[in-house]
């Protein structure tokens, strides 16, 4: 089991250590991290489970913020990298994000949040919902509140309700005036084109997420027009498996607020909303580079916000891009970015300069690869449909909403 | 005027700065000992002692040691206010164990949380106090511990579970018992979050007690569902080993169905990698499985690193571990049937690991068309976050390696992103080159095509290694790779200066090395490309690839018709190159000339001699010691070579041809054809941190041996009654009428074998005294009538309903009621003394006795010679049909010292120093008749409280070896106490002292008398009493019966015995709690307050067993 839990700022600084169990860990096995992940570079930080010389390492980061978990002994190790992942999410949800500052000055929310999901480095109350009501997350009332009072705790004297009861993602009995139910699909589409401009895989990565504020104990059931198209789906503790697996419906007792019902992934899919033809030629030391982006086939919505970026090859010594619409920016890390936005109607972006090669380099030899984004609200593109969402006791004034939306996922468009 | 703006929009934005962290508590982090911190926490107020608080935890938090504040910090636990309580909490887990003495005035304070209404106050008090890790309150905490586990509140339970591990990690063997126990009863835990968390407990406490599984497997399968997440995760586990070390691994599952088709016959012999393909006819399966590979992962999952040892010191045995017997079948098994059903929807859990866990379940045991079903899941988890992907990256390849079939159609999936870390990436290539098909090949190999012009070089390197792989495995594609590849070593070889870029030359050795993985498959098909590759060596700069080249033209010089040709020229640019070269090439290029030397043909000889000597002299002043070694070593022993004009010569002496030889046999051996996969890889669980880390991690465990684990016959029957009970209360729907039938007829099997059982085993039996026995043993009866042979029972709150004004009459046993107690309102239990009948065992059977049985029974009554000593009444039962003289029983001991009569009085005397266990002998029976019985009362010693004393019993001049087995029940004598002293005594021994186990009880749903319209309540202790006096020698302090609003819950019954142990006079407690509903089988803990622990457990496990066994005297 975790023996202990760093927090780590994103120049190797220990924000916070939390011992779990009785064998303490020393601060000097994070000195070691760091010092590895110096040395070895990217590869080390993007290992997720290390042996070091005494401890076995779990970590991941978000934002910046390195969370690392120590264990001597064996255990599931997906069990601590997804725990570790519930951590950051539970804080970046309390606090709004993570970083140094909001970690440091939040510090001891951090504590306090660490302490009741986690005892005896097995995972304790990891659902948001109970947590909320244990502990209160920071907000302009309460900050407010203490600076006048003097005194505001943030620790709940009571254990929530639903600690205890057989849904224990659900608050047993909260009350709204107006109930309501949002259901949205957010899917986002993975594509890999390959060099010969052929689709070489296209899916869709789809979240049912869902918003409920119902009072009492609802008991939901949401079905699709077309379920047969999921090819896999992972869901929330709080759908049944039975109803699924005999007429795939979803039935469920939802948690309070928002939350994530199911995800699924569609295959195979044959077309893209948006098309990039990128041309390069080398010669003598430069290349010219063109790139045309353009609608395929229009989904009948706007395509909004859309961006190619890619990382411009280390051979290259500088670069002259421009665009006939929309901006070019490139890092001093040799990313470059192109925003577009939407596509106009009478003319097709492209984005044309060239770049000079580091000298003695006649022609380029490796290609960069240019990651695609783009948002279409109010489509889902894998074409699933929801069919109804019911409850089993109706209650007052119910108000059902349903929204779809796509965006670009891992869209890589190769050279 | 400007300035002055400036300034101010500073101090503006720092004041919105100040503004957006107020509240926060970002000032005590960043400046935590700008105050004075003692004061503030003795101050009055909660809110400064709050600040001093989180001062602390900012130190803390960065790493300094604040233990100095622990005394004041411990004073205030006793605060009201939960955010300090917290804090407290926090600090304390943090520094109790280096300040014990202080951390223990806390205790107080958990003590009466403990005791608090609200659940949350109690479950911090308990999380913190199992958290401080101190042997001195371990006791505490333990006792703290077991009452939170029959808390109300799940969340105080399941803390209550997440304490265990603490406890059991102070390593404190006395408590050991006691903590399994309340893992046991938290997994049947009607709760699924206490069940989680108990599931955690047991895989850190008693991962192999299977006993507990067994008890609630299928409750535990079907709550399995509801489990929160984490506790899935090890639950999935401990089910997994229960049902192998129970049953064994499944017939018909990948790890063993491929066993049978190894000897059938499908062994191809090229190679230890084979593809079985199965017609389309036969069964519809056309899979191909990598049969031995599958072999050493299902072995390794079993064994532990010590037969591991032993296995790869003779790697030759790759032979089936499995015996028949070990192995179960599906289509039989209902455990595993419903191991997998409740497994098989948690692939759909949003939570990587339960995933993993449950696919791994499915892996093992999962007959083989079932286990496509975990590809997609699994599939699917790569889509989830960076760390995750990797983790299920390194499983799957292991699934693949052993079932390539499965991830083939589904090779698209490992497509690689530009996003995907370089780990992420290397597994991926390994995946496709793994589960490329003849099929797939093509899009593959475009995609590989794609991944080479990859900015990051290391990861173009790699795919051309896997590239080569690819080619090893299909046999199809070799030219289309070697193309390619040439292709490719002539642009890198072009492409400018390869110094500049590290990448590039790595890209550039692996395309080299790749070639070479190809050409070896079939050397003669590729002459063409191996002499490519030499044109292209004055091209290629890189010092690695160069070796390798230069080492295939060592290896290849006597290849096809044209290299022999060149070999030459080669050699002497060469040796025209050496100097420049690095020395790692310069190595090669002495190896090769040697090789090429010794098969060289006749008219080549002379000039490649020349060339040799002049490299060996160059090399010889080298600056690296390694390359002058080589050339010194060369030298000598190519001598003979050199020192000859031929290249074949026999006509040397015999101790050169000796050298010849080794020459012959150090360069000129031909490489071998193909080397064989290692079988020696070393794979873990599936799942496990040690398959990722590649070591066995501690902690880690194999699966169990199969079916390692047994349990006797006895305890499953009683338990199944319990199981099915537990199954009936899940399903509700079933219909009452079919669940009445079952229950007549399994108690009909329960009973019957476990009397047979008896009979065969153990050699005692039960036998029903005649009711006109006079040696009842606690309440003697008197002869006057049977509504005057009472006992008294007091209660503490009884209530009128049971009020009976009769009057305490003839009780002349020890455990009389004293009369002068203080009078409660007096229960009266009928006749209870006539049926209590001792429990007889046998000595002798008439069947090895020739006719002479033999019995006894443990009296109550105290022993007149000293207080150690047992009385026990001996039976003898002449079934023959003809007399039987002289029997007699005698210690074995004093059987040695003489035969004299006197010796018994020696011996005697003996005992009373020794530690000898010693027999007050009987009177001998001269003679007995047949059909004539005679009784006899012995005084015994035991020696140990568990062992049998041996006995010699006499007769007809035989000496016949007995065991007299020691009944812990009549090791203990009444001791009379009032209900005061009986709680006083009780206090005083807690924690370590006391200790309690569960067991059922339904005696009282067979007794008839239920049905005469007698009180429920009284039928029940009287049933309870009856079984206890029956079989052990207590007094009876106290009944308590239950308040409760129905007459059907007995919910609160309570029995109090009073005793003292025989040898040490230490007063022993026991105290049995009813639970359940009257008319069904009640649930008894039997609690046992004593400072003797080890007598005090063995007598709880007696009692508890007692209490299960059916009863025979219900008549």
């Amino acid at each position: 089991m975790l023996q202990c839990i760093f927090l780590l700022s994103d120049s190797g600084e220990v924000m916070l250590e939390k011992q779990l169990t009785g064998h303490r860990v020393d601060r000097s096995i994070c000195a070691w991290f760091w010092d590895q992940s110096l040395s070895q570079g990217d590869s080390f930080k993007s290992l997720p489970v290390i042996a070091s010389p005494t401890h076995y390492l779990f970590q991941i980061v978000r934002d910046g913020i390195t969370f690392l978990a120590c264990s001597q002994v064996e255990m599931p190790p997906l069990m601590a990298i997804e725990f570790l992942c519930r951590v950051a999410d539970v804080l970046s949800d309390y606090l709004g994000g993570v970083n140094e500052d909001l970690i440091k000055d939040n510090f001891i929310i951090v504590y306090e949040l660490l302490d009741e999901m986690i005892d005896n480095g097995f995972p304790l109350t990891t659902e948001p919902s109970i947590l909320r009501e244990m502990i209160a997350p920071p907000n302009l009332v309460s900050k407010m509140l203490s600076v006048v009072t003097g005194n505001a705790s943030n620790v709940s004297d009571t254990l929530p309700s639903g600690a205890g009861s057989c849904v224990p993602w659900r608050p047993t009995d909260p009350k709204y005036s107006s109930n309501e139910v949002y259901v949205d699909l957010v899917e986002e589409m993975d594509a890999i084109v390959n060099r010969d401009g052929e689709l070489v895989k296209c899916e869709i990565y789809g979240e049912v997420q869902m918003n409920s504020q119902l009072t009492g104990f609802p008991d939901l059931t949401l079905s699709f027009a077309n379920p047969s198209i999921l090819e896999d789906m992972r869901f929330h503790p709080c759908v049944r498996f039975r109803p699924w697996e005999s007429h795939q419906v979803l039935s469920f007792v939802p948690p309070d607020g928002e939350f994530k019902l199911m995800s699924y992934r569609v295959k195979k899919l044959k077309n893209t909303p948006v098309y990039v033809k990128p041309q390069i030629t080398s010669d003598l030391g430069t290349c010219r580079v063109s790139v045309l982006v353009g609608i395929r086939s229009d989904p009948g919505k706007a395509i909004e916000s859309i961006t190619l970026s890619f990382q411009l090859p280390h051979c290259v010594s500088s670069a002259d891009l421009s665009s006939n619409h929309g901006t070019v920016t490139i890092l001093s890390n040799k990313t470059c970015t192109w925003t577009i936005g939407r596509i106009p109607k009478d003319k097709t972006p492209c984005l044309s300069g060239t770049l000079a090669l580091e000298t003695g380099l006649e022609r380029l030899h490796v290609f960069p690869t240019f990651k695609l984004g783009f948002k279409i609200m109010g489509i889902a593109l894998s074409g699933l449909r929801i069919e109804k969402l019911d409850l089993q006791t109706l209650p007052p004034r119910l108000y059902k909403g349903f929204r779809a939306q796509t965006r670009a996922g891992e869209f890589d468009v190769r050279l | 005027m400007f300035n002055q703006f400036g300034s101010t929009s500073e101090t503006l934005s720092k004041a919105s700065a100040v503004v957006l962290r107020i509240g926060t508590d970002a000032h005590l982090y960043d400046d935590p000992e700008d105050v004075n911190i003692a004061p503030l926490l003795d101050s009055k107020f909660e809110s400064e002692k709050c600040e001093a608080l989180k001062r602390l935890l900012a130190l803390i938090a960065q790493g300094f040691d604040v233990s100095n504040f622990f005394p004041q910090v411990v004073k205030n636990v006793a605060s009201q206010s939960s955010e300090v309580k917290k804090l407290v909490y926090l600090y304390l887990l943090q520094y109790a164990e280096k300040r014990p003495n202080e951390a223990l005035l806390s205790i107080n304070y958990f003590q009466k949380d403990l005791g608090d209404p609200n659940p949350l106050v109690r479950a911090w008090a308990l999380r913190t106090m199992a958290g401080i890790r101190l042997h001195v309150i371990a006791p505490l905490a333990l006792a703290a511990v077991s009452k939170c586990a029959r808390d109300p509140a799940v969340y105080v339970r399941k803390c209550a579970a997440n304490a265990l591990p603490k406890l059991h990690d102070l390593r404190l063997e006395e408590h050991a018992p006691a903590i399994e126990e309340i893992v046991g009863i938290l997994l049947n835990d009607h709760s699924p979050g206490v069940v989680g968390a108990a599931a955690a407990a047991f895989t850190s406490i008693c991962p192999n007690n299977f006993e507990l599984i067994r008890k609630n497997y299928k409750k535990l399968c079907q709550i399995l569902p509801d489990v929160e997440e984490w506790g899935q995760i090890l639950l999935i586990g401990i089910l997994l080993r229960y049902v192998v070390a129970r049953h064994g691994l499944v017939r018909e599952s990948l790890m063993l169905s491929l066993h049978g088709m190894d000897s059938n016959g499908f062994c191809e012999k090229d190679g230890l990698v084979r593809d079985l393909t199965l017609d389309k006819e036969d069964g519809g399966k056309s899979d191909s499985f990598d049969v031995n590979l599958v072999n050493v992962v299902s072995k390794c999952y079993i064994e532990g690193p010590d037969e591991y040892l032993s296995r790869s010191s003779c790697p030759d045995t790759v032979t089936s571990a499995f015996d028949s017997k070990e192995t179960t079948s599906i289509a039989h098994n209902e455990d595993v049937k419903i191991l997998l059903q409740c497994t098989s929807p948690l692939l759909w859990s949003n939570n990587s690991a339960v995933v993993l866990a449950a696919a791994g379940v499915q892996w093992i045991m999962a007959p083989l068309e079932d286990v496509k079903k975990i590809v997609k899941p699994l599939l699917f988890l790569l889509r989830s976050s960076s760390a995750s992907k990797y983790v299920v990256l390194c499983n799957i390849l292991v699934f693949a390696k052993a079932a390539p079939s499965l991830f083939a159609p589904h090779f698209e999936n490992f497509f690689i992103c530009s996003s995907d870390a370089y780990q992420v990436k290397a597994h991926k290539l390994e995946m496709l080159s793994l589960i490329a098909t003849a099929s797939s090949i093509t899009s593959i190999l475009r995609e590989f095509d794609d991944y080479i012009k990859d900015p990051d070089r290391r990861f173009a390197a790699d795919t051309i290694a896997a590239i080569g792989l690819c080619a090893k495995r299909l046999p199809t594609i070799p030219t289309t790779c070697l193309d390619g590849l040439l292709a490719l070593v002539r642009q890198e070889s072009f492409a400018g200066d390869p110094e500049s870029v590290d990448g590039e030359a790595g890209v550039l050795v692996q395309a080299v090395m790749s070639i070479q993985t190809i050409i070896e498959r079939d050397p003669d098909s590729h002459d063409k490309v191996i002499i490519q590759l030499f044109r292209s060596l004055d091209s290629i700069k890189v010092a690695a690839a160069r070796a390798t080249i230069i080492w295939m033209v060592g290896v290849y010089c006597s290849l096809g018709p044209i290299i022999p040709r060149m070999l030459t020229t080669l050699t002497k640019y060469l040796a025209w190159s050496f100097k420049s070269e690095a020395s790692e090439t310069k190595l090669q290029i002495l190896n090769t000339t040697a090789k090429v030397l010794i098969s060289a043909k006749v008219d080549d000889f002379q000039m490649l001699k020349r060339i040799m000597v002049y490299m060996l002299e160059l090399g010889e002043c080298d600056l690296s010691y390694d390359i002058r070694d080589r050339t010194r070593f060369l030298k000598k022993l190519l001598s003979c070579k050199l020192a000859s004009n031929e290249p074949t010569e026999d006509s040397v002496a015999s101790q050169e041809n000796i050298a010849v030889h080794v020459v012959e046999h150090v360069f000129g051996r031909k490489l071998k054809p193909f080397t064989p996969v290692a079988l020696n890889d070393r794979f873990y669980l599936p799942g496990s941190l040690s398959q990722i880390v590649l070591h066995a991690a501690p902690g880690y465990e194999p699966l169990p041996k199969p079916c390692s684990f047994v349990f006797e016959e006895h305890d499953q029957l009683s338990d199944l009654d319990r199981q099915r009970e537990a199954g009936a209360e899940l399903d509700g729907s079933q219909e009452s009428s079919e669940t009445g039938d079952e229950d007549g007829s399994s108690d009909y099997d329960t009973e019957s074998s476990v009397g047979s059982e008896f009979s065969s085993d153990d050699n005692e039996r039960k036998v029903s005294n005649d009711a006109s026995d006079p040696a009842a043993p606690l309440i003697q009866i008197s002869d006057t009538s049977v509504s005057a042979d009472q006992e008294e029972l007091r209660s503490k709150r009884a209530l009128d309903l049971w009020l009976d004004d009769q009057p305490s009459t003839s009780n002349q046993t020890p455990s009389a009621v004293n009369s002068n107690q203080s009078s409660y309102a007096k229960i009266s239990i009928g006749d209870i003394g006539s049926r209590v009948k001792p429990k007889s065992y046998s000595l002798l059977d008439p069947g090895n006795g020739s006719g002479l049985k033999v019995d006894y029974a443990f009296l109550s009554e105290v022993s007149t010679v000293s207080p150690l000593h047992v009385c026990v009444e001996v039976l003898f039962e002449n079934s023959s049909g003809e007399p039987i003289l002289d029997v007699n029983l005698e210690d074995e001991e004093s059987m040695k010292v003489a035969d004299s009569s006197e010796q018994t009085l020696v011996g005697k005397a003996n005992a009373s120093y020794n530690n000898v266990p010693t027999l007050i002998p009987l009177e001998e029976i001269s003679c007995l008749e047949p059909r004539q019985s005679a009784k006899r009362l012995i005084q015994v010693r035991f020696h140990h409280h568990l062992l049998p004393m041996r006995l010699t019993l006499h007769y007809n001049g035989k000496k016949v070896p007995v065991k007299l087995r020691p009944d812990l029940g009549y090791l203990v004598k009444p001791f009379s106490m009032s209900i005061e002293e009986f709680l006083a005594t009780e206090s005083r021994l807690p924690g370590m002292f006391e200790y309690s186990r569960r067991c059922t009880f339904d005696d009282h749903v067979k007794d008839s008398r239920m049905e005469n319209g007698k009180d429920k309540f009284l039928s029940i202790c009287e049933c309870i009493t009856l079984k206890v006096l029956s079989n052990s020698n207590l007094h009876l302090v106290s009944v308590d019966l239950p308040v409760a609003n129905t007459l059907e819950d007995a919910t609160g019954l309570r029995l109090r015995f009073g005793s003292k142990i025989l040898s040490s006079e230490i007063p022993l407690l026991i105290t049995i709690t009813v639970q359940g509903k009257c008319t069904e089988v009640l649930n008894l803990t039997v609690k046992i307050n004593c400072e003797e622990t080890v007598f005090g457990l063995n007598l709880l496990n007696r009692i508890a067993n007692f209490m299960v066994e059916p009863s025979s005297l219900t008549s």
